[in-house]
């Protein structure tokens, strides 16, 4: 399968080449065009119970789908998010990432999208009772809105909720005020993210509430 | 006239140049900045046509379209244009042909460019979204925009894109609304939905980005609307 | 990835005819710096004189040296030397002495605090370096990481005029209080990033357009008188910034530096910034008819010698295209 990220960090958009038999499992409402001769299935997202649980309270949607190259032809995919931004691979083997609701694209046959645990923290911090770890041995498409940044972190890093995209399995989250209580609330930060442990973390340079914050002051 | 892009691809801005005599027409709204010199007149659709009520009932009906013509009064002059959303803008050369536009992605073109509303094609099926069609027919430059990046497909048998990721398309295509995956509970639960697919020869430019599902992600967190 | 970003490094190695004195001046001049600074700069030549930059950026500021006759390179940050794209009057010396290790190159930079910027132009995040007991200050929710060095304190800024205006009432201030941090800044408008250093100057911005600055930049809430305001589209009040110091403003979409001499008109929900000293005036384009159909309305007319920031996407058009996609509220309901 051939794969290209284009549109720049701006607007990433994922074009692939699906050799006859292959298959890719995406986000729904996904494509944005396609050659006429492929074949979509829609499919629950894992299994019943986790898709259930993933759509009420992991901020996922309940069906993901699955688009097949049935013919004999190479033929062309092409994927989208629906909020403007950067779009990254990772070629899983063997190992896993854990996803902020919303950023799952595509993936190949061999990846499986788990549901853990996140706390009770996560669901007081608006992302709910659980995350998304995706793990397994194939490529990995995820998103965001704006450009991603990745930060490598030892130790401890603070990082607003909503800006947070990716993160090693292994690092431990933690939601706690941004300042005192009259700062965390009159200040607009609110509730932060306490990242701590040793790894990767991968934030997106904009937020769909930090726009929103930009329009509302402005709307009648 | 003379088009330059600046700040491709993510939020594109068009610096035209006129020479004394010269104008182009621009959507509404898209100026950002001109020279002091710069003379603006505002028609509906067609720069001769008047009819002030007749666009007046087209506001009403969701279908507006003024157009300002600029011309720079005493020697030659600029503007800026942009459009509303963020993305790339692309230049077409009409040579004696038409092209079917998306109007939310027409910013500008040459006078010499006849701007037509009457196009139907995607109309009933397509209400509800506040997009209609242009035709651009004639012979001269024609500057459109994008949400996100644009990238053409040639089509050459059967292509399916999704509705609101169509910029433009060459009058020569065959067009149906159609399904993903076979059936239509299938389309929409792969939350797919309508589609659109082109038949024959010809190209269709493509934007990268869907207005409305941008629009969706951040509608709850908007501040609501009193009614 | 797309986000390379470059560095300009001063060689040097100057045009014939040019004295040290008189390139020193052009660079003070450019950076808004002291010439001490730059002669010692000079000194330690080759050496980064501007950093982070995006490609065109970095090309204007070896344009207009070259005009002055000062040769810079232009090296993404790696080191590696850019030779495509570069513009046609300008004649880069091949090799030159290679620069010293990156270790020296990062310890200039021009004056006031250490930051880079990335995901420009469309989605720019900042990242300040604070050295020990700085505070910056920064626009309320704009916050997207920092180190737990960081302390944050919420203040009541600009008083009534902020107040009015509904934007954000607050800035809030984030102190380096138990050792030097690192914090970065997410705007929420989405679109590019500038950053000038005030020396004893005046900047007007408009009202949503303040990032951050160093706590000894002045930012104050300046009514605009009435007929200004009204129409202005944005708000009644600007906000004016003096002092010294760093400050960074926000555009929505790309950034486009219009040096005006005589008038230029710009669309009201288009303007970011301009400079003190120009004179300006809100007035209608065309006709009556024009007034209302042209979906201009008014637009601002500036008169004088000066610069203004535009943005390449127009704030009014993104609050109507957003309208359909608010969430419905029924007016019984009290709130």
């Amino acid at each position: 399968m051939k794969a290209d990220i284009k549109g720049g960090a701006a607007f990433g958009y994922l074009d692939l080449a699906l050799e006859p038999g292959e298959s890719v499992t995406t986000e729904s409402d996904a494509m944005s065009s396609m050659a006429a001769e492929l074949d979509m299935e829609p499919k629950v997202n894992g299994s019943l119970v986790s898709a259930f649980f993933r759509k009420f309270l992991g901020g996922e949607t309940f069906f993901v789908s699955r688009f097949s190259n049935n013919t004999q032809e190479t033929k062309r995919l092409t994927l989208v998010q629906p909020t403007p931004g950067e779009i990254r691979c990772v070629d899983l083997n063997q190992g896993s990432i854990c996803l902020q609701p919303g950023a799952f694209l595509a993936a190949t046959d061999g990846v499986t999208l788990g549901l853990k645990w996140a706390g009770l923290a996560s669901f007081i911090g608006r992302e709910g009772l659980f995350k998304l770890e995706v793990s397994g041995t194939g490529k990995l498409w995820y998103g965001a809105y704006g450009a991603l940044l990745e930060r490598e972190v030892d130790g401890e890093l603070i990082v607003d909720t909503s800006h947070l995209v990716a993160y090693d399995p292994s690092m431990k989250l933690k939601v706690q005020l941004a300042g005192g209580i009259f700062s965390s609330f009159f200040g607009g930060e609110g509730l932060v993210t306490r990242v701590e442990g040793k790894g990767k973390v991968v934030i997106q340079s904009r937020s769909i509430s930090g726009l929103t914050g930009w329009v509302n002051p402005k709307l009648y | 006239m003379q088009i330059e892009l600046i700040h491709r691809p993510g939020n594109t801005a068009a610096k035209i140049q006129l020479d004394q005599g010269e104008s182009c027409t621009a959507e509404s709204g898209a100026m950002i900045a001109m020279s002091g010199n710069m003379d603006i007149t505002t028609t509906t659709h067609k720069k001769q046509s008047g009819g002030l009520l007749k666009a007046v009932k087209r506001m009403m009906a969701g279908e507006s379209l003024f157009l300002n013509h600029f011309e720079p009064k005493a020697g030659a002059g600029e503007v800026w244009l942009g459009a509303t959303l963020a993305g790339d803008m692309m230049t077409y050369d009409l040579d004696q042909e038409s092209l079917i536009v998306q109007s939310g992605s027409f910013l500008a073109c040459e006078s010499s460019v006849e701007v037509d509303l009457g196009w139907q094609g995607f109309k009933s099926f397509l209400s509800g979204e506040s997009v209609f069609w242009l035709n651009l027919r004639g012979s001269g430059n024609v500057l459109l925009n994008s949400f996100g990046a644009i990238y053409p497909v040639e089509v050459n048998g059967e292509y399916i894109v999704d509705t609101g990721h169509i910029v433009a398309f060459n009058e020569s295509l065959d067009f149906s609304l159609t399904k993903v995956g076979g059936s239509w509970l299938k389309s929409f639960l792969g939350g797919e939905g309508i589609v659109c697919k082109f038949k024959g020869r010809g190209t269709v430019w493509c934007q990268s980005h869907n207005p409305t599902s941008f629009g969706s992600a951040m509608s709850s967190d908007l501040k609501a609307r009193k009614v | 990835m797309s986000f390379t970003q470059y560095r300009v490094v001063l060689t040097g190695v100057l045009n014939p005819g040019v004295t040290q004195e008189q390139a020193i001046e052009a660079i003070a001049q450019l950076f808004n710096t002291q010439p001490e600074r730059v002669s010692q700069a000079f000194t330690q030549a080759p050496i980064a004189i501007k950093k982070d930059v995006d490609l065109p950026t970095a090309q204007r500021i070896q344009n207009a040296l070259s005009q002055s006759g000062v040769m810079v390179d232009i090296q993404t940050m790696e080191g590696e030397a850019v030779s495509s794209g570069q513009p046609q009057d300008v004649s880069i010396k091949g090799d030159q002495q290679t620069s010293k290790g990156s270790d020296e190159l990062q310890r200039y930079d021009m004056p006031g605090l250490q930051f880079s910027i990335e995901g420009r132009p469309d989605y720019a995040f900042l990242t300040v370096q604070l050295p020990k007991n700085e505070t910056l200050k920064v626009e309320a929710s704009a916050m997207a990481t920092m180190d737990t060095h960081i302390v944050m304190k919420t203040k009541i800024k600009g008083g009534l005029g902020r107040l009015l205006t509904s934007e954000s009432l607050f800035i809030n201030e984030f102190t380096a209080e138990n050792g030097p941090g690192e914090i970065g800044i997410a705007p929420g408008t989405p679109g590019d990033l500038a950053h000038v250093h005030l020396n004893n100057e005046t900047i007007y911005l408009q009202n949503s357009a303040f990032v951050a600055s160093s706590s000894s930049v002045i930012t104050e809430t300046k009514w605009q008188g009435l007929a200004k305001g009204f129409f202005s589209g944005e708000s009644l009040f600007l906000i004016r910034c003096s002092g010294n110091g760093d400050l960074w403003f926000n555009t929505y979409g790309g950034i486009i530096m219009l040096d005006v001499d005589g008038d230029y008109v710009v669309d009201t929900g288009n303007i970011v910034a301009f400079t003190e000293g120009l004179d300006y005036d809100i007035t209608k384009v065309g006709g009556y008819k024009s007034l209302f159909f042209s979906g201009e309305g008014f637009v601002c007319r500036f008169k004088g010698k000066g610069k203004v920031w535009i943005q390449t996407r127009n704030v009014g058009a993104f609050l109507h295209w957003v309208e359909p996609f608010r969430p419905v509220e029924s007016s019984s309901s009290d709130d």
